[in-house]
């Protein structure tokens, strides 16, 4: 449905977008997971405010506003939003999910390099030297300048050959 | 004169080699942060964090001040020449500003602006310096209750203020506040939503949090040509402006410094809406106000004096009271209580070196932007010309280092990237996230003062209406929140910000 035919159709017979409805849904199953915990957590001691007195307001302020939202949306549906880049979203998140999922076993600097080289190389269509060029200065670079110029540790490779070779 | 000599002191900590150098590359950082359209000052600033990391206290919040308002000098520079706002508070100068590019006024435009927000930034920080302890004080007076009462406040107005839904708005500060209660409650000592795993026992990385929902969220949410194409810098002609444009720019300067200042205090105000009251100011009030859009050095001296005043003001409440004006000093206020630093009223009495070291950097940090901002230009605007393919991916190798160096553990590196997703899904449904990043930054306080407060008064809820100030202050914030019942107007810039 585009932008145009919503805002042509009468309000009555636009329908409640599905990605607003999921979300409305999901404000509401957290808030309602809340309120339950909350619960279990203790709302009041003996000594006063119980660990659970805030969050148990918080979840019933979420339930409350995913219900007001819902009323909005059923008497005034939103516009729909535009659409997003699935390639991108997908590539790069599975790209993210790979590197924090080797990084501790490869070290930073092996899979830092092989995620650059993804990102420059094949999604961004660089060429091969100023690929290999920027993957090399964001991986290697990077260590060397975040671990001994300020001080700060990135992770190496928890294989033992890798490890002995400073990578 | 306590005050004086307090500040003078801060002079002498502040201009060590040492302090001068994070000053610089925190100048350095944050104009590079502003010229770069898409990454905002809020990730850029939280992005920054853990370079400071080893730093001392003093040195570490020099720099991210710095960047924080080099962001708001670097915005203009794209703003003027190519027509393209770095940052939402530049959004206005493009008008005036490309109009003198394309007449060949480019340079006069960027003196003035970098004037303008020297301006700006250092007459704030001198309101900074002017109000630091008596406000200071009166937050010593402040009890449990007051404060409660103040973030409420503080809260109310973000949350009305920010996006065009309040019922949002809501939603995305209660998912603040839920975040920031992930771990060992801090009364009690039960953990909270932990879901039987160890590394949330310490609560959610801020920084992961803030790096995802705005900095990977942003980069997720590109569409195809969304990013400018690459760009060449025009020949600057003259770098100074005429006597003339000087004479013009003065009243500009001096009404967009009172209307930045003015509104920089009160949260939920975002410098887009002073620089965009600053032009509505210049077309009501200069005398060559028909010259506006076609090129008047007025539609650029005023906007960019108001938002710098407004990024400086913005501190005010900060220091003072402890409440974060706007999203991106709530990151900045996440970064104070990262190095072991409450900003408020205590900050003066407890680490009252450390404080005017802080705010005689401002001075500093102001002045290395003016010198800092014109005559690099043509670095700035070659930062432009990297294509988008290898920016992404270098923003990307910094968002992975600066989740993962908070806690030194990949896990932070799965939150940032789920918190990504959220702020993706958030975006997608129209949901605000400055009200989400204050009360991340907020709750853990909140609570405590709510909590203790009730210890106090035995369970007794009077006691937030009982105090006067709580009671005035409570009032208020009601009176905020209900604001949509009684047709009181927000000012319809705030409804299109990217900033809240």
């Amino acid at each position: 449905m585009t932008t145009e035919s919503v805002a042509t159709k009468p309000p009555s017979t636009v329908r409640v977008a599905p990605t607003v409805l999921a979300g409305i849904g999901a404000f509401a199953a957290v808030g309602t997971y809340v309120l339950v915990s909350s619960v279990g957590l203790g709302l009041w001691t003996s000594l006063g405010p119980g660990p659970g007195l805030f969050p148990f307001a918080m979840g019933a302020v979420l339930v409350a506003m995913a219900l007001l939202w819902l009323l909005q949306e059923l008497r005034n549906p939103s516009e729909t939003a535009p659409g997003i880049d699935r390639g991108l979203v997908v590539g790069v998140v599975a790209s993210l999910v790979v590197l924090a999922a080797v990084m501790d076993l490869l070290g930073f600097q092996l899979s830092m390099f092989a995620f650059l080289l993804y990102h420059l190389k094949i999604r961004g269509r660089r060429t091969w030297v100023s690929a290999l060029i920027i993957a090399v200065a964001g991986s290697f670079g990077a260590f060397y300048a975040f671990n001994y110029g300020l001080n700060v540790a990135l992770p190496v490779s928890a294989l033992p050959f890798l490890n002995a070779i400073g990578l | 004169m306590d005050t004086l000599n307090e500040l003078l002191n801060g002079f002498a900590a502040a201009m060590t080699w040492q302090n001068l150098l994070f000053a610089f590359l925190g100048c350095l950082l944050g104009t590079i942060i502003g010229v770069l359209p898409g990454i905002g000052p809020v990730a850029g600033v939280a992005l920054l964090i853990p370079l400071t990391l080893n730093m001392d206290a003093t040195g570490a919040i020099i720099m991210l001040c710095a960047i924080f308002y080099g962001t708001a000098y670097g915005g203009t520079i794209t703003s003027v020449l190519l027509n393209t706002p770095g940052e939402a508070a530049s959004a206005i100068t493009t008008i005036d500003g490309y109009a003198m590019t394309k007449i060949g006024k480019a340079g006069a435009a960027l003196t003035i602006a970098a004037v303008g927000s020297f301006v700006g930034g250092t007459i704030a920080t001198l309101g900074l310096v002017a109000a630091a302890k008596p406000l200071g004080e009166l937050g010593l007076l402040v009890g449990p209750p007051e404060f409660f009462a103040l973030m409420v406040v503080g809260i109310s107005l973000l949350v009305a203020l920010a996006g065009k839904s309040m019922v949002k708005a809501v939603i995305s500060g209660a998912l603040g506040l839920l975040i920031s209660m992930v771990g060992i409650d801090p009364v009690a000592g039960a953990p909270r939503f932990t879901f039987g795993m160890d590394r949330l026992l310490d609560g959610v990385s801020f920084v992961a949090v803030i790096v995802g929902v705005f900095g990977l969220s942003e980069l997720l949410s590109y569409r195809k040509g969304d990013q400018p194409a690459a760009v060449h810098a025009p020949n600057l002609r003259s770098l100074l402006p005429t006597g003339r444009e000087w004479l013009r720019s003065a009243p500009a300067m001096a009404r967009g410094t009172g209307i930045g200042f003015g509104l920089g205090l009160i949260p939920g105000m975002t410098g887009s809406v002073s620089s965009l009251l600053s032009y509505g100011a210049e077309k009501k009030f200069s005398r060559n106000r028909h010259e506006l859009g076609k090129g008047a050095i007025e539609g650029v001296a005023g906007p960019e004096t108001a938002n710098n005043a407004h990024a400086n003001a913005a501190l005010i409440p900060l220091f003072t009271l402890g409440i974060p004006a706007s999203p991106t000093i709530a990151v900045l206020m996440g970064a104070f209580l990262q190095q072991g630093l409450t900003p408020g009223p205590t900050l003066f009495t407890e680490n009252s070196e450390i404080a005017w070291a802080i705010i005689a950097s401002l001075f500093i940090g102001n002045l290395i932007l003016l010198l800092l901002n014109v005559p690099l230009v043509g670095l700035w605007t070659s930062i432009l010309r990297v294509p988008s393919s290898i920016l992404n991916a270098l923003i990307l190798l910094f968002m992975v280092i600066g989740a993962y160096t908070i806690n030194f553990s990949v896990f932070d590196v799965f939150v940032m990237i789920g918190f990504g997703l959220l702020g993706l899904a958030l975006r997608h449904l129209d949901i605000p996230l400055a009200p989400m990043v204050l009360t991340l930054v907020l709750g853990p306080l909140m609570e405590r003062s709510l909590r203790e407060s009730l210890e106090i008064s035995q369970g007794d809820f009077s006691i937030f209406t009982s105090r006067p100030i709580s009671a005035v202050l409570i009032g208020l914030g009601l009176l905020i929140v209900f604001s949509p019942l009684l047709k009181l107007r927000k000012p319809k810039a705030l409804n299109e910000d990217p900033e809240t």
